[in-house]
């Protein structure tokens, strides 16, 4: 526990030491209130934060992977791993670490967006609760993506593949999820087919969580999905201790 | 402090260590040297607990490092060949992190790195970014991550590398010092390294280790020493009477110069401490004049090009 708090502060204060943390979060940041603000903010719309979050896992699918390439990736090429992985810490104290810090630096940047509801509530009437929800429902989604990005940068030394890897993965799993999809799907598909796809996704359990519905089953199913990647992480990079 | 058994381990088909054993006691300060490729850093990375062995064991203060590598990594300073560093960090960040990761208490931090800055003369630039320091400092810091929880053993690789001479001699001397009161295991291309902070050497080539002991135990084992006299005198004569007192395969050249004089060099046999005045005694005998008697120790140069480079060239003609 106090290794990974070690490593937790270690890693989120250097993101803010590098200039990642602020081009990544006034990216992206501005591209969701780009696209949103036109939706939201003009006369007669309804006073709703769902276009912010409409979008959001989407654009997490397109930025996300280049936040987290580096993440293991970089650590190998500068040799810096070799220290962490003599250090007397458990391959898994290190893994929760920096998967925690990310998901900080993540809320974050996602509490950079709350000017957007503030408005809304200020203008007009607004329902707090799904919009609560919504917060949470995006953190536990970027952590989900956090999870699989990371993993794909401990299986290499090169930021671009890690990259690559992250960005197709998060786009079918993003895809598997999509409402349209599965609409579409279920017209020539078997019922339990689509169920079955689409419950891998956590673009589906994002959506349940957003409405402001707090369902155990879908945190369950977040800490399932984000354990699952963070083992093989950890694995990954034990299985390098025997490789070299 | 240290042990090794019969360590071995591959990567893919190469393999980088083929079955290495030696012990290590405490207090002992062992170089270990070796062509590129030998098998050093592998050595050392497994003793740190980075790599795992494909087979063979190896324990550092009694704890395994592959069953208890928590514990056995706890009981090491390490630094890496390419002493890896976080170089947005600033130095005092830096090595409070290495204190606090190696779970030094945190009343007793400042202490700890405060003692560590003394000793590799950081107080200059604790307030700098580490990315900004010169070589020399950054390998100080290096050195400073690996002391700072005062590790029974030291596990250093290539600690001078890529440094300047003034910088050589700086680290060599703190490595001097530190390794007074701890178990160091440092590898190096440069043998005056060896020859002044090393109390053992252990040589290493493709994977195996040739020799171990301390640097005298090394020379006799493998050089040897020889015998240079000049002699003015009839060269035959002295020719014939040196043959007498030699085994029939030592070498035996001789250099002539002028004025009748001759410079002979001889391998001087094993175990014979009295040799060379049996040689002068004889040569006095028959009344030729010896101008001079030196007896002439292999350097740990000569050894670790006889035992490391003849076996590259063997390599190249298989």
């Amino acid at each position: 526990m106090r290794e990974t708090i070690v490593v937790f502060r270690r890693e989120l204060r250097s993101y803010f030491l590098s200039p990642i943390a602020y081009v990544f979060g006034i990216l992206l940041v501005s591209v969701l209130l780009y696209y949103v603000t036109e939706a939201t903010l003009q006369n007669g719309a309804r006073a709703t934060a769902e276009p912010l979050f409409g979008t959001l896992p989407f654009m997490l699918v397109l930025f996300l992977p280049g936040l987290t390439m580096r993440l293991w990736a970089e650590e190998r090429k500068l040799g810096t791993l070799e220290l962490l992985m003599t250090f007397p810490v458990r391959t898994g104290q290190l893994v929760l670490g920096k998967f925690f810090a990310c998901l900080a630096y993540l809320a974050i940047v996602l509490a950079l967006t709350i000017g957007l509801p503030l408005t809304l509530g200020a203008y007009g009437k607004l329902d707090w609760t799904p919009v609560l929800g919504s917060y949470l429902a995006s953190l536990l989604f970027a952590g989900s993506f956090v999870a699989v990005g990371m993993f794909w940068s401990s299986t290499t030394r090169d930021q671009m593949v890690a990259m690559l890897l992250s960005l197709v993965s998060l786009f079918v799993l993003y895809q598997l999820g999509n409402p349209q999809n599965i609409e579409y799907a279920s017209g020539w598909m078997p019922a339990w087919l689509v169920d079955t796809v689409n419950g891998l996704s956590p673009h589906k359990y994002f959506v349940s969580i957003a409405r402001g519905v707090l369902d155990t089953r879908d945190l369950v199913y977040f800490a399932c999905f984000c354990g699952f990647f963070l083992y093989a992480n950890a694995l990954a990079l034990e299985t390098r201790r025997t490789k070299g | 402090m240290i042990e090794v058994e019969q360590l071995a381990k591959s990567y893919g088909f190469a393999q980088a260590l083929k079955g290495v054993s030696f012990t290590v006691q405490k207090g002992e300060v062992v170089g270990f040297l070796g062509p590129n490729g030998a098998g050093k850093s592998t050595t050392m990375k497994i003793l740190t607990g980075y790599l795992l062995p494909t087979s063979g064991r190896a324990s550092v203060a009694g704890h395994d490092v592959v069953a208890d590598s928590v514990a056995a990594r706890r009981c090491i300073g390490y630094l890496p060949e390419t002493t890896p560093l976080y170089g947005e960090m600033r130095v005092d960040e830096y090595l409070r992190f290495c204190a606090e990761i190696r779970g030094i208490p945190a009343d007793r931090q400042p202490g700890a790195i405060g003692r560590a800055v003394e000793r590799c003369a950081l107080q200059r630039v604790l307030g700098k970014n580490i990315i900004e320091l010169s070589k020399g400092y950054k390998q100080r810091v290096g050195l400073a991550q690996a002391i700072v929880h005062e590790p029974p053993v030291l596990v250093l690789d290539e600690p001078t590398s890529g440094l300047d001479p003034n910088q050589i001699v700086e680290v060599r001397s703190l490595i001097e010092q530190l390794g007074k009161e701890r178990t160091v295991i440092l590898s190096t291309h440069y043998l005056q390294e060896v020859e002044k902070s090393c109390t053992r050497v252990i040589i290493v080539d493709r994977g195996r280790i040739v020799a171990d002991g301390t640097q005298a135990q090394v020379t006799a084992a493998h050089g040897g020493s020889a015998l240079r006299l000049r002699v003015r005198g009839p060269a035959e004569a002295v020719r014939e009477q040196l043959q007498q007192m030699l085994p029939p395969s030592a070498p035996l050249t001789a250099e002539g110069g002028g004025d009748g004089v001759t410079t002979w060099r001889l391998g001087l046999p094993a175990a014979s401490a009295a040799f060379p005045a049996v040689v002068a005694e004889q040569i006095c005998r028959h009344g030729w004049q010896l101008l001079e008697l030196a007896v002439e120790r292999a350097s740990l140069e000569d050894i670790f090009r006889q035992l490391t480079g003849r076996k590259a060239q063997e390599a190249v003609h298989a």
